[in-house]
């Protein structure tokens, strides 16, 4: 089975897998997808970043129902979602791993199966546990 | 106290029943306007300029075929869960900068069944949000109460508190949704939809419809015996640091919020202070969103909640009674119409003839705030007065 992203324009690289942001040189604002302007200053001189791969969960909660189309999925089952606090950034994604998390506890960024499409495997960026909460 | 020319009053109020409804969007929203009118003693051609909101696929403006071909302006707004808000300031900005005397406002809406499907393409999202199962307004909502929670130090007990409120005054209420109360406990212990909230402390999207009739000036007070002053309407927009719905990042720093912005310039602008409302509505769409709602609007202090809902403050017979029909949670959302059944319940409340509970005491200044996608939030301030 091939491994494909969900996305390719999300990603910096995906070995090591990196998300790829972008920057504002007027205000150093970092927003997650790269955008061709700055939303926070309206500048529109901003560059492509490689956002840092681990952070800590800022807010989390598990979808305890099936999302409707366009959601995709092999089979449900109740997943979590949380925001991470990268550090320039808070990033919106999948927390793998368990369903119940802690405000604070740090996390590093992984691929993580979503979907099969055909024989493959469709992939997107998610947030797995790196260690105990501080 | 005599009536300033550019002072707009509300004179009429009428809502439907809300719930599920079989019939046409235009339909519903007739009976409301018919409604509204009789309640002001008028007849549709004395309106001179009108305002229609709907979230769904139906035109306002093409209610002037059921309603009648009187040729008056008829706009059409729809700004999501703020359209009610933004519906009844285009009406008092159409009487002023028109020199009208009688607008006609009405709200309404009819959704299916469940959460809303929203599109990621209409947010200018990437398909894999959605394919992701992360547009989910449910999700949103549980994210932005879990953080606000921890960063306040608030006993996620308070989520019931909110919910089992809003039941017990939907219990009295004719025109409420969801009328049988709903205990802390079973709040609590209902199933969890995102946590930390359960099915009790989310509305669903259902049907109705609401209309005001508005005036301007003098005439309002030979229309109606106790015409409530709209002392102000603000409108207000995100800004950098706001948590909004559908955001795939947030920015790090300080928080801000349009509710918090556009409730101060209510305030500003009526001569206000939080601490004068006497009775209040606000946008709660799920139980968190009422407790955070309450201190952005500057009504309660941040993390002050859980003692303010445990002191009994926002019951009928409390310091600030607070979606007195049961908000949001016991009447679902018809989203057009529902920033105008919070402004229709605080004009009854002020005119002493609420449909529900009566805030006793006659109380004469009251409040309304409501949010939404992708965010904005609308707020007014309403004043009782006589001549
Ligand atoms: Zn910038």
């Amino acid at each position: 089975m091939t491994v494909q992203v969900v996305d390719e324009t999300l990603f910096h690289s995906l070995d090591p897998v990196l998300l790829r942001g972008s920057a504002c040189a007027s205000c150093g604002a970092h927003v997650f997808p790269a955008m061709g302007s700055c939303p926070m200053c309206t500048g529109t001189d901003v560059a492509d970043v490689a956002l840092p791969a681990e952070g800590r969960v800022w807010s989390w909660t598990t979808q305890h129902f099936e999302p409707k189309p366009p959601f995709r999925t092999d089979s449900f089952a109740p997943f979590s979602i949380g925001y991470v606090d990268l550090g320039p950034v808070i990033v919106e994604g999948w927390l793998v791993g368990r369903t119940q998390w802690t405000i604070g506890e740090p996390v590093r960024l992984v691929l993580a199966h979503a979907w099969t499409e055909g024989d493959a495997s469709i992939h997107t960026f998610a947030f797995e546990s790196a260690g105990a909460a501080r | 106290m005599s009536a300033r020319d550019d002072d707009v009053y509300i004179v009429g109020a009428a809502r439907t029943a809300f719930g599920r409804y079989d019939g046409e969007d235009n339909e519903l929203a007739e009976q409301a306007v018919r409604a509204a009118l009789d309640d002001a003693g008028i007849i549709w051609s004395d309106v001179q300029f009108a305002v229609g909101g709907t979230n769904g696929e139906t035109k306002p403006d093409n209610l002037v075929s059921r309603l009648g071909l009187t040729g008056l302006p008829f706009v059409t707004v729809k700004n999501g869960c703020a359209t009610g808000g933004v519906a009844l300031m285009t009406a008092r900005n159409g009487l002023i900068a028109d020199a009208a005397d009688i607008a006609c406002v009405v709200g309404y809406d009819n959704h299916a069944r469940g959460a809303f499907n929203a599109s990621p393409t209409r947010y200018g999202i990437g398909d894999w949000f959605g394919q992701t199962g992360m547009m989910v307004t449910t999700s949103y909502f549980a994210l932005k109460i879990q953080r606000y929670l921890h960063d306040h130090g608030i006993d996620p007990r308070t989520l019931g508190y909110a919910s089992e409120k809003a039941f017990a005054y939907a219990s009295h209420h004719p025109y409420a949704w969801r009328r049988t109360p709903v205990s802390v406990d079973e709040a609590m212990d209902a199933d969890m939809i995102n946590d930390p909230l359960t099915r009790f402390m989310f509305c669903s999207p259902d049907a109705g419809a609401v209309s005001l009739v508005l005036a301007r000036g003098r005439r309002a007070f030979d229309m109606c015996d106790r015409p409530v002053r709209l002392a102000s309407v603000a409108l207000r927009g995100r800004r950098p640091g706001s948590f909004e719905v559908f955001s795939t990042w947030l920015s790090p720093g300080e928080r801000t919020s349009p509710s918090i912005d556009a409730a101060r310039a209510a305030f500003a602008a009526a001569g206000i202070t939080p601490a004068d409302v006497q009775v209040a509505q606000l946008q709660d769409t799920e139980s968190g969103a009422e407790i955070i709602h309450l201190a952005e609007t500057g009504l309660v202090e941040h993390g002050a909640q859980t003692a303010a809902y445990e002191n009994g403050d926002f019951s009928i017979t409390g310091r600030l009674p607070v979606n007195t029909d049961g908000g949001l949670l016991a009447n679902g959302e018809p989203v057009g119409a529902s920033g105008l059944r919070q402004v229709h319940e605080v004009v009854r409340q002020l005119q002493g003839r609420a449909d529900g509970q009566q805030v006793p005491g006659a109380p004469s200044i009251g409040f309304t705030h409501v949010y939404g996608a992708p965010g904005i939030s609308a707020c007014t301030v309403l004043m009782a007065e006589g001549e």
